[in-house]
């Protein structure tokens, strides 16, 4: 008959050392963790009173003006940003890729830059990895900031075809999340029969 | 062949051939036990405040999260204040009037299911003596800006927002005492009308920086 013979000592000496290699091991992915910034959501909450998105017209950053009203029929996604703001720039190139997706279904992305001259915003542009191609305009005074009530950065705003504001999100996105892909969609379908 | 275990514990051995099928899977089920704990360790910590050093430039930073609020504490550094301010083209008495004082750079989240409301004006900060200061909001700053003819009204903490579900946001938050202080920081917060507070205690004041 076969005989095991089992150390307890050694045993509990095993244990001891694989309890505290998981609990090292699980301390420092925790403080790895929290030195993270906080993650990109993918939320956007709907705009109960659905109010009418307010007229402006601001430069683009070659100097060229450009009007809110213009886009009336598309939707709109109305997102204002600054180059110093970290999940501003963490949320651009998700930003990008949704505009590239939807562009030719009338989806536009209008990125509204707050305080910074078009130097600034241009070098930041040329570090980006991916480059918008969606417009950017200089709110230079936060005049148009202040007409969207908006109380930190960034801010995003969905504006529906009838140029009403259906949803909103504060703090930084995934944009290309498939939840937001939906909503998107949905407004597109949904205004386009009524059209 | 024998169905049972003989134990001598005066040998400190474990004899039989079932033990070796009962002390491995035991061994296997706790490290797993160990594992799971130590990963998820923050979920057991939610009344727990992390302090963290950056090991690269010695900034702390305190984060805590529970009753639906995720908060995130960091000291900010009078040059960094400085250099931002600056780079923005700010009149340099804006720029003092932030950089003297305790600045930490705020991150609040909305980690419920609900609406939640703050307003930095119920905050207080609590020097060692035990006084509770009030934190100047930015709407005070933003007015004492546009008195000086200057329109910029960001990078100080929204003093009176509303965050629907996943939103978050992130400014600074001032206090009128001297850099390298210690203070604790009562935050109040607001889901579905119920109020919420929380004392982050021993945070300290970014160092000023040497001449």
């Amino acid at each position: 008959m076969k005989k095991y013979y089992l150390n307890f000592s050694a045993l509990k000496l095993q244990l001891t050392k694989t309890a505290l290699t998981s609990v090292f091991l699980g301390m420092f992915l925790v403080s790895a963790v929290s030195a993270e910034p906080p993650p990109l959501g993918h939320k956007m909450s709907p705009v109960k009173t659905t109010p009418v998105a307010s007229s402006f017209t601001l430069p683009d950053i070659d100097g060229k003006l450009y009007s809110i009203n213009d886009l009336r029929g598309k939707v709109i996604m109305l997102n204002f940003w600054a180059s110093w703001c970290p999940p501003c720039v963490r949320e651009m190139p998700s930003m990008e890729r949704l505009y590239t997706k939807y562009k030719d279904k009338g989806f536009v992305v209008v990125a509204v830059n707050q305080w910074e001259d078009e130097d600034t915003v241009f070098e930041f542009i040329g570090r980006l990895d991916l480059e918008p191609t969606f417009s950017i305009l200089l709110d230079r005074e936060s005049r148009v900031s202040e007409q969207y009530s908006v109380k930190g950065l960034p801010t995003t705003y969905l504006i529906n075809k009838e140029g009403k504001i259906q949803y909103r999100a504060m703090g930084g996105r995934e944009f290309d999340h498939p939840e937001i892909k939906r909503l998107i969609e949905d407004m597109l379908k949904k205004n386009s029969a009524s059209d | 062949m024998p169905n049972y275990v003989y134990i001598d514990y005066a040998k400190n051995e474990y004899k039989g051939e079932y033990m070796q099928k009962l002390i491995l899977p035991l061994w296997t089920v706790t490290v797993l036990i160990l594992m799971i704990f130590s990963l998820s360790y923050p979920a057991f910590a939610t009344n727990k405040i992390l302090v963290n050093t950056n090991p690269n430039n010695g900034v702390k930073t305190w984060s805590w999260e529970g009753n639906g609020l995720a908060i995130e504490l960091l000291q900010v550094n009078p040059d960094f204040i400085r250099a931002t301010y600056a780079s923005r083209g700010l009149p340099k008495t804006v720029t003092e009037a932030v950089a003297t004082r305790c600045v930490f750079g705020t991150i609040i989240r909305n980690i419920s299911d609900n609406p939640l409301k703050y307003k930095v004006s119920d905050w207080r900060y609590i020097t060692p003596d035990g006084t509770e200061n009030k934190i100047k909001t930015k709407t005070e700053w933003v007015k004492e800006w546009r008195a000086m003819g200057v329109r910029f009204s960001w990078s100080i903490l929204a003093d009176d927002p509303t965050f629907e579900v996943g939103d978050w946001i992130q400014g600074f938050t001032t206090m009128a005492e001297p850099h390298g202080s210690d203070l604790d920081l009562k935050v109040v917060w607001k889901i579905e009308g119920k109020r919420y507070e929380k004392i982050l205690p021993e945070l300290q004041c970014a160092q000023a920086p040497i001449d």
